[in-house]
């Protein structure tokens, strides 16, 4: 449960942290529409979008990936993208390029059974792209990785952030996280305790009695 | 090659006009002629339930009035049938559109529990209201012939599901068809991800409804007569049954189903009579039991293993 959460992102990349249940990816869900707030505005772009179906918001430019990955396990790699892109004004990124952002251009003809859950990951981000976004919101992209993959992951996203998409990232892996973000918000108990840069994280009193106790 | 399943099947339904031809038996040309019918059927049950895992179980609903639309439409103005059949699309497609939305969008199994209740709706307002609805009597009888012989109904036929196989081929085959089949496989994700579900949903039900309604008006056709039997179980049986043997999910199984289906159906029928169906629903259930993919596809597979 959230409790008068209000958060003004300003940056490209912003990183969402808390203990487990601090209600992360109850926001990310109220952002994207796949959860109706009970009060409460969401503002993107200027537009107030609250109440607004995830297809809506997608057209807006707003995605979500999801925290265990859902492929559509009947598709390849390759018709995972292929399925949900989209046609809108502007550039965009074809299913080739897409594939070989993600790392997943080998992959293109497999079914997502044969993958590891690294790759998995990287499709959770390839569909998220097939959508033409300009903003992503990743829930837990680095979450099972191996460190090797995690720095990869970082990687990748660097690159998206750098090509104009901006990033909210909710990560319990901190140390990869404050090398992508430029501002950190924590909750705990559906209430934002700290918002501020990466840095000054640690040293917060409120940030250091939600995760020491 | 990228449509060579197609082509194939186009040839089976060559070779069975040939087959008819060339044999020359009425009892094989009336089999060839039903098989196409049912064909229709299939094709369209397919592509809509089979590619989304939207159970319709209303086939013979809209089947039933896109025949009593075509003897409607010739008892009153005396349309040609070729015209008739392009408005019993049309109709097929309205109320496919009508029944989908309010329908499509409940969850759980309502959509088919609804689509069930239809024929039955269908069937039970004719019987009741057919002298309020200015019928001839329950049903429309000396209906124009679609062909001024059985071979030419078969050709005629043939090429509609030529038409129809190669359609749904080029849809199941395009974007659409893959929103289809991400649909059934999740089709949470693919909404949360920005797809809207029910539209894609509604138009291929519309289009499958629209394809039963012409397949429905060419029956009337072929057999003169439109009447209640148009909405009997049979027309949902023998093509959910075609497109289980002939593998669901692929369209093009059900082409050459449709033949093997039909054909031994109607010899059958001259030894057990009306039992085939019983004897049919059995072998079906066994088979999606044992080769979940259908049975010629599983053939067509241990083929290519043993290469």
């Amino acid at each position: 449960m959230l409790n008068k959460v209000d958060i003004d992102m300003r940056v490209d990349a912003l990183g969402l942290v808390g203990p487990n249940g601090a209600g992360k990816s109850t926001l990310l869900n109220i952002v994207a529409g796949i959860v109706k707030p009970d009060e409460g505005e969401i503002f993107f772009s200027g537009e107030k979008v609250t109440g607004l179906h995830t297809w809506n918001l997608v057209k807006m430019g707003l995605v979500k990936t999801n925290q265990i990955p859902h492929p559509f396990r009947t598709l390849t790699v390759k018709e995972n993208v292929e399925v949900l892109s989209q046609r809108r004004k502007g550039k965009n990124k074809g299913t080739v390029e897409i594939l070989q952002i993600t790392g997943l251009e080998e992959f293109e003809n497999f079914y997502p059974s044969a993958l590891p859950f690294g790759y998995l990951k990287r499709l959770e981000l390839a569909r998220a792209l097939a959508c033409n976004p300009n903003t992503i919101l990743l829930d837990e992209p680095l979450g099972g990785l191996s460190p090797h993959e995690a720095v990869s992951m970082v990687e990748t996203l660097k690159k998206l952030k750098e090509s104009g998409i901006k990033l909210v990232v909710v990560e319990h892996r901190l140390s990869e996280l404050f090398t992508l973000v430029e501002e950190v918000v924590a909750l705990d108990r559906g209430v934002k305790i700290f918002q501020g840069k990466p840095e000054k994280f640690s040293s917060d009193p409120a940030v250091a009695s939600a995760y020491m106790g | 090659m990228k449509y060579a399943g197609l082509i194939y099947v186009i040839g089976i339904i060559i070779a069975s006009v040939l087959i008819s031809f060339f044999v020359a038996s009425p009892f094989l040309t009336l089999s060839l002629t039903l098989a196409t019918i049912y064909m229709g059927l299939a094709l369209a049950w397919d592509f809509s339930s089979g590619l989304t895992g939207y159970m319709n179980f209303g086939v013979q609903f809209f089947f039933g009035i896109g025949a009593f639309f075509t003897g409607y439409l010739y008892y009153a103005y005396r349309l040609p049938i070729t015209f008739t059949l392009f408005a019993d699309f049309a109709l097929g497609f309205l109320a496919g559109i009508l029944f989908a939305i309010p329908t499509l969008r409940l969850r759980g199994p309502f959509f088919t529990l609804l689509s069930l209740l239809l024929p039955y709706i269908a069937a039970s307002f004719i019987l009741s209201f057919w002298t309020i609805l200015g019928l001839p009597t329950i049903g429309y009888y000396h209906i124009a012939s679609l062909a001024s012989s059985p071979f030419r109904q078969l050709v005629y036929l043939s090429f509609f599901d030529a038409v129809i196989v190669t359609l749904l081929y080029l849809l199941y085959r395009s974007h659409f068809g893959l929103v289809l089949r991400g649909i059934r496989d999740d089709e949470e994700t693919i909404s949360n991800l920005g797809i809207n579900t029910f539209k894609f949903k509604a138009l291929a039900f519309s289009i499958a409804t629209g394809i039963m309604a012409f397949v429905g008006g060419a029956y009337a056709s072929v057999n003169t007569f439109a009447g209640v039997d148009s909405f009997g179980l049979t027309f949902l049986l023998f093509p959910m049954l075609i497109a289980v043997v002939g593998g669901t999910k692929r369209i093009l199984g059900s082409v050459p189903s449709s033949y093997l289906t039909i054909i031994i159906s109607q010899y059958l029928n001259l030894v057990i009579g009306s039992a085939t169906l019983i004897v049919f629903s059995i072998i079906a259930i066994v088979l999606v039991i044992i080769t979940q993919q259908g049975f010629l596809q599983a053939i067509l597979r241990s083929r290519v293993r043993a290469r």
